[in-house]
């Protein structure tokens, strides 16, 4: 078993995302993260990531490629892909000078300050998905509220 | 033009060449049932029970290879569709259901007789749809038949509001939509060369037969090819008929209850051609020891089987008709006749060694014998539909079906309850044809209150009951694997089913002896009229011999 990811190109109408999630529900597959975007197209790609071994990811590439709203699968090799996950960061009340030290950590981390107010600080962290991980736990102590995006793959080749 | 919803509906359902349609009206569908009213083209059924509307639409699909329609109203209708629907879509039959709903206003508020049927019908169709404007109702009609009988048939859901049916749209019937699924249907020339560099290698071929060979239409090519390497065929369950199986190369059925040269043949055979078949678990039996010595090709139109079940040496996606037709003109000039002169003469002395008796004169009846004479009063255009379970099983061993299209049964889901409606579906597309349900008092039982759509709609059906009092299939298991405890199968010397068909106004007759079972039957089909016979077997009779689940198809109960 290892990290799978798809990426699907479909038609943006409801209950897409239904038609896809039930083929792994069937199986009693857990999808690990989750991402939709509309393409310029206006078709909506769906990025998945789950654990399964090599028959039953062909399998299920199949069984989805042959639903209606489907317009393909591409299976994504995270070795060749650019992988990104964001992380939005809301403080808890911090006084004047956790605010200070707050801020410091998290532009040393690569991650930006989207606002302050009040002693509140809002942030914003991206990259891989271990990075992200990683920052989130050491600034554990000043946060209130973390909001996490589904991993992000895009294929180089 | 501008036309209303209900208007639209069966302009574009007469535009498919729908002429027959199963159903029962109600609140959410009662404006399409209005414009019905004035409809003379279509010619409506309605049954005592939505199921057996979807079983219906399935039979007549299955012997006609045209989609059967059904329509309901919202709520308790639509899901009473639910078993028929995935019925068919696990023997890929042809469906197109049509329900009622709510109106869009009320969507999502629990209204009177909502079910979120979008949602219900979702994982058991090949695909659904809900009309949410006028307008889009022709485009979804016509995809829905598209969708339904392309590549690998299957069923497909139409939820319609209420005040869609009512509201108005200029629209052009039919509308014009495309489809960019399921649009393969030739095989890559490299994969018949791969094919036929297998096959002139082999000794000992066989032929694996699916329901697909059926749906595709290649009966013919099926045989020729067979003929020309001298392979011997099996079929499955849904295969039944694609070769007739008084051929000198027709094995049978394989599998759970299958023939048993069928089974040997599969265990000895050197190469497996299996076409439009998913190796179903009751096919292979412990899939380990499934065709041992072969290299398999696996043939299919829908590329989610190739690779699903077995691993076979080379796939090769394409309509069965298609296929074998390549194979047929590749082989003709590379097949080294006399090749499979010694496997030909090993199979007819499997069939002969290892035929299956039937010529019991037991009282009570023997399964065996009954199945053996509505044989012999059928003939070859007679149409035999099956309930599931014993009698099923019965008639997929001995019955001999000499056409495709003449057998039909519940495969994939095994519905109890499938036979009575499926036939009368079947009798509906095939007036001309003579047709039997054989049956048991369990199944039949399931759903007998179509006796009255029998009788009031004059489709002279003849129920065949093999009646033994006990839900057979199950009883079987608890005699041969749970020390003969013989849980909850006994039903009770209740009803009286000649008195039951009467009481519907069918013709109902017993049938104890040998000696009345070709006269009984006969009578009943000449009465015209839709009929139950009452045919009292052996309670102690088992479906053998038979591979026990997960077992070896040569290991053998017998």
């Amino acid at each position: 078993m290892k990290t799978r990811i798809f990426s699907i190109l479909c038609e943006n109408v409801p209950g897409v995302m239904m038609r896809v999630s039930r083929c792994f529900t069937r199986r009693q597959i857990n999808l690990d993260s989750v991402t939709v975007g509309i393409e310029p197209s206006g078709l909506a790609r769906i990025i998945l990531s789950f654990q399964a071994d090599d028959h039953t990811t062909e399998h299920l590439r199949k069984v989805l490629e042959r639903l209606i709203p489907i317009v393909n699968v591409e299976i994504i090799d995270p070795e060749k892909a650019a992988v990104r996950e964001i992380a939005l960061l809301k403080s808890r009340r911090l006084d004047d000078r956790e605010v200070m030290e707050f801020v410091q950590k998290v532009e040393e981390k690569g991650g930006r300050i989207l606002e302050v107010r009040d002693g509140i600080v809002i942030a914003e962290l991206s990259g891989e998905h271990s990075k992200v991980e990683e920052a989130v736990k050491e600034l554990s102590p000043y946060l209130k509220e973390v909001a996490r995006s589904g991993q992000v793959y895009l294929s180089k080749e | 033009m501008e036309l209303t919803g209900s208007e639209i509906l069966w302009k574009s359902l007469k535009a498919e060449g729908v002429k027959d349609i199963f159903g029962i009206p109600g609140g959410a569908i009662i404006h399409a049932y209005d414009r019905l009213y004035s409809e003379s083209e279509i010619r409506h059924i309605l049954v005592r029970h939505e199921q057996a509307a979807a079983h219906a639409a399935d039979g007549y699909a299955r012997v006609s290879g045209r989609p059967g329609v059904c329509i309901t109203t919202s709520g308790p209708g639509a899901t009473n569709l639910v078993t028929g629907i995935l019925n068919a879509y696990m023997d890929s039959s042809p469906v197109v259901a049509i329900s009622g709903q709510v109106s869009t206003s009320l969507l999502g508020m629990d209204a009177f007789q909502e079910a979120d049927m979008l949602s219900i019908m979702l994982p058991i169709t090949k695909h659904n749809f809900i009309v949410q404007r006028v307008q889009d109702l022709p485009k979804i009609v016509r995809l829905a038949f598209l969708i339904s009988t392309s590549g690998r048939p299957g069923p497909v859901h139409i939820d319609l509001p209420r005040d869609i049916q009512s509201a108005k749209a200029e629209v052009e019937i039919p509308a014009k939509v495309e489809l960019n699924k399921y649009i393969r249907l030739d095989p890559k020339p490299y994969e018949i060369l791969q094919a036929v560099n297998l096959i002139v290698k082999s000794e000992r071929p066989i032929i694996m037969a699916g329901g697909g060979v059926i749906l595709s239409g290649a009966s013919a090519e099926l045989v020729e090819l067979a003929e020309l390497i001298g392979a011997p065929v099996v079929t499955t369950l849904l295969g039944k008929g694609s070769i007739p199986e008084d051929h000198p190369l027709s094995l049978g059925m394989l599998g759970m209850h299958g023939r048993m040269a069928a089974n040997l043949a599969v265990s000895e055979c050197d190469l497996l051609l299996a076409v439009g078949t998913r190796f179903s678990d009751r096919s292979t039996g412990d899939v380990r020891y499934f065709a041992p010595k072969a290299r398999i090709i696996h043939i299919d139109i829908d590329p989610v089987e190739l690779g699903k079940i077995v691993k076979p040496e080379l796939t090769i996606r394409g309509d069965a008709k298609r296929v074998l037709r390549a194979l047929i003109d590749a082989l003709s000039s590379r097949w080294q006749r006399g090749r499979t002169e010694e496997w030909g003469k090993r199979i007819q002395q499997m069939k002969r060694e290892l035929a299956p008796r039937m010529d019991y004169d037991n009282i009570p009846l023997k399964p065996q014998r009954v199945i053996k004479e509505i044989g012999e009063v059928l003939g070859s255009d007679g149409i035999v539909v099956t309930e599931v379970g014993q009698c099923e099983m019965w008639a997929a061993h001995f019955y001999c079906v000499r056409k495709p299209r003449h057998f039909v049964a519940s495969g994939g889901l095994g519905t109890m309850g499938f036979g009575f409606p499926a036939s009368m579906g079947a009798k509906v597309a095939k007036p001309d044809h003579v047709v039997v349900n054989i049956a048991g008092d369990g199944s039949f039982l399931m759903n007998s209150q179509e006796l009255a759509t029998c009788v009031v709609n004059n489709i002279a059906v003849v129920n065949c009951i093999f009646n033994n009092r006990y839900l057979g299939m199950v009883k079987q298991w608890q005699d041969l694997f749970f020390g003969k405890r013989r849980s909850h199968t006994y039903l009770g010397e209740s009803p009286d089913f000649v008195k039951l068909a009467e009481a519907y106004g069918a013709w109902g007759d017993r049938i104890e002896r040998p000696g009345e079972i070709k006269e009984k039957l006969k009578l009943a089909i000449e009465s015209g009229k839709p009929a139950v016979l009452d045919i009292i077997i052996d309670p102690d009779e088992h479906v053998l011999p038979m591979v026990p689940a997960g077992g070896r198809l040569d290991q053998m109960l017998t």
